[in-house]
């Protein structure tokens, strides 16, 4: 009882630290979603493939800040004809590359500032190589979710057209009855998953009542259901904390390669958001080596449950598959060389 | 007249829980606003987080409270329900139902004090080297006036046990029995706090007494004067580890022993 007490605690110390953090996130990122025009943003994106994954690692401290909320932007942003390369990097370097994430590391790790300052090293260096990798392929839609892709066959159509000026042909009328292709549950609605949902969220034509009205709908959404996640991953920590003998901890946590192996491990079944994600870290500050940390704050924002679910309304399997291998390894590599010098 | 009748029934069953989401939404912020709101009142968020971040757990309370009652409002003056652009994994309402529970659980229960169980969990450091980045300390200070954690600091930055041999030094804690030192030891220890209470480490100082440790239960807060003096302890080198080593150690030879209520604020922070 006492145990659980204690557990109970530090549990709602966790959340207490990171609400006012996820608060200020979900804001700030509701409030981007309709400052910046994404239209603008698209013109200015350089043509080579290695800047343009630079570029679209950076446009994370212009979008909204955590995962569920950037896997729409990078939807709408590969709709608009911006190239996957472009897309997966800013997918992976996103949800650390902007002011709220790395002011909540700094706030947990403050007195580590090599980890604050690697984490945002690391996780731009993985999400600009990964975003090279798939720039090799020129037909984005290889890479895409079948359906997808499918959706994509205009915008890409009308691009090679403009390019060799011919008229694109317009594809033939569908049955509204029997449509196969994929569906998203939302608020108890089955949506078919088209351009219809990509498309319709012109946000410059909206009113500036019905602009609030979706603000604090963004905002509420998001706050819930990353919300519920922290609450989730806090109670995950807190139970390790209290309730794991300390021997198999310490165990894990003091040799270099288990360590980190461990803690890329939990950083994918954890599915917390990135904007608080150094809090669960610091429950394992003492235990755990200092590159363990490092590899569950590079790996567990771009790749948990959570979003290789959401990727799966972008991505091929096989391509998620592959993304997950060359971060995995990438982040593996990158940390075990951070342990030789720090 | 019966496929009409199921119709209106499914109509009934897809509108619900929207309404239900949308009363749950505002609920978990209006209850979370409040948690926040009550541990900055009652001074109970220094049990939890770093007392700099009070400003900001207010501040959260304020914005949470306001939306919660801005989107109650809303519930109740328009029904219509919006299309959200949105993906979830979670079941519609699993979310905020969750965040509801927590936050009325977090009402009722009042946070705990870390205790010795959990001190010797993560084990005690008598000279936190690896934590402590070595700051300005005031060496003017009287042995006498300064604190656990100043006299922690002190010895921190010059770690020379014996060169502290005949000061004076009065400070307060709570005791922690370590199973590696003789039965007439204590630590006299303090939690120290960098951010929030799952980073709490502890820190103490042995003590030497005239009689047995068992006198003073583990947990009792304690204020001893004494003087200081170096003595050769055998520590385990490491909390992992089951070796121990012959280590030179400030100890406080206790003079004077004052047992004391369980201060408002328990912790030190740095």
């Amino acid at each position: 009882m006492n145990q659980l007490h204690s557990a109970f605690t530090l549990f709602l110390s966790l959340l207490v630290e990171a609400i006012p953090f996820l608060l200020l996130g979900v804001l700030l990122s509701s409030c981007l979603l309709f400052l910046i025009n994404e239209q603008q943003l698209i013109t200015k994106i350089p043509k080579n493939p290695v800047l343009g994954a630079i570029f679209g690692s950076l446009i994370g401290f212009l979008f909204p800040v955590c995962e569920c909320g950037n896997i729409p932007v990078a939807r709408r942003l590969l709709l608009k004809g911006v190239s996957p390369s472009v897309a997966i990097s800013f997918l992976l370097a996103a949800p650390t590359i902007n002011p709220i994430v790395i002011w909540s590391t700094w706030v947990a790790f403050g007195n580590q500032p090599q980890i604050v300052i690697f984490r945002v090293l690391f996780s731009s260096a993985i999400a600009i190589i990964v975003g090279s990798v798939f720039s090799t392929q020129k037909d984005p839609r290889s890479l895409l979710q079948t359906s997808f892709a499918r959706r994509l066959n205009p915008v890409f159509n009308s691009n090679l057209a403009a390019e060799a000026k011919n008229t694109p042909g317009q594809s033939p009328g569908k049955s509204p009855l029997l449509q196969s292709g994929s569906f998203i549950l939302d608020g108890g609605q089955v949506l078919p998953f088209n351009d219809s949902l990509l498309l319709d969220a012109d946000q410059s034509q909206l009113s500036l009542k019905s602009k609030g009205q979706s603000f604090l709908d963004n905002l509420l959404q998001e706050f819930s259901e990353l919300g519920g996640m922290l609450v989730l991953g806090s109670a995950i920590a807190a139970m390790i904390q209290v309730f794991v003998p300390r021997e198999i901890i310490l165990n894990l946590g003091q040799d270099t390669i288990t360590s980190i192996l461990a803690m890329m491990l939990l950083a994918v079944i954890v599915s917390i958001c990135s904007t608080v994600d150094s809090f669960f870290a610091l429950s394992f500050a003492a235990t755990f080596t200092g590159s363990s940390l490092l590899a569950f704050l590079v790996f567990g924002t771009t790749i948990d449950i959570k979003s290789i679910g959401l990727m799966t309304s972008i991505f091929k399997p096989k391509i998620i598959i592959y993304i997950f291998t060359i971060v995995a390894q990438l982040t593996f590599i990158f940390t075990l060389i951070y342990s030789y010098f720090f | 007249m019966n496929s009409a009748s199921s119709r209106k029934l499914n109509n009934k069953n897809t509108s619900k829980p929207n309404f239900w989401q949308s009363w749950l939404d505002g609920l978990a912020l209006l209850t979370w606003g409040s948690l926040l709101l009550k541990y900055a009142v009652t001074g109970q968020y220094k049990l939890l987080i770093h007392p700099n971040y009070y400003g900001l757990v207010l501040v959260s309370s304020i914005i949470l409270l306001t939306l919660g009652i801005v989107k109650i409002k809303l519930i109740l003056t328009s029904t219509r329900q919006h299309p959200r652009e949105h993906l979830a994994l979670f079941p519609p309402g699993f979310s905020s139902s969750l965040l509801v529970c927590v936050a009325i659980a977090g009402l009722l229960i009042p946070p705990k004090i870390l205790t010795s169980q959990s001190a010797i969990k993560t084990g005690v450091r008598d000279i936190p080297s690896t934590r402590f980045q070595p700051q300005s300390f005031r060496t003017a200070t009287k042995p006498e006036e300064r604190s656990l954690i100043e006299w922690i600091r002190t010895i921190n930055a010059y770690p020379e046990p014996d060169a502290y041999n005949g000061q004076l030094a009065n400070i307060s804690g709570f005791v922690l029995h370590l199973p590696e030192l003789p039965d007439n030891y204590l630590m006299l220890s303090r939690f120290v706090i960098t951010c929030c209470a799952v980073d709490a480490y502890p820190v103490g100082i042995p003590v030497k007494l005239e009689t047995s440790r068992q006198t003073y239960p583990p947990d009792t807060w304690l204020e001893i004067q004494g003087e200081m003096i170096g003595e050769t302890l055998s520590v385990k080198e490491q909390v992992s580890s089951k070796a121990k080593i012959d280590k030179r150690s400030v100890v406080l030879a206790a003079q004077s022993i004052k047992s004391i209520p369980t201060p408002a604020d328990p912790y030190s922070y740095q």
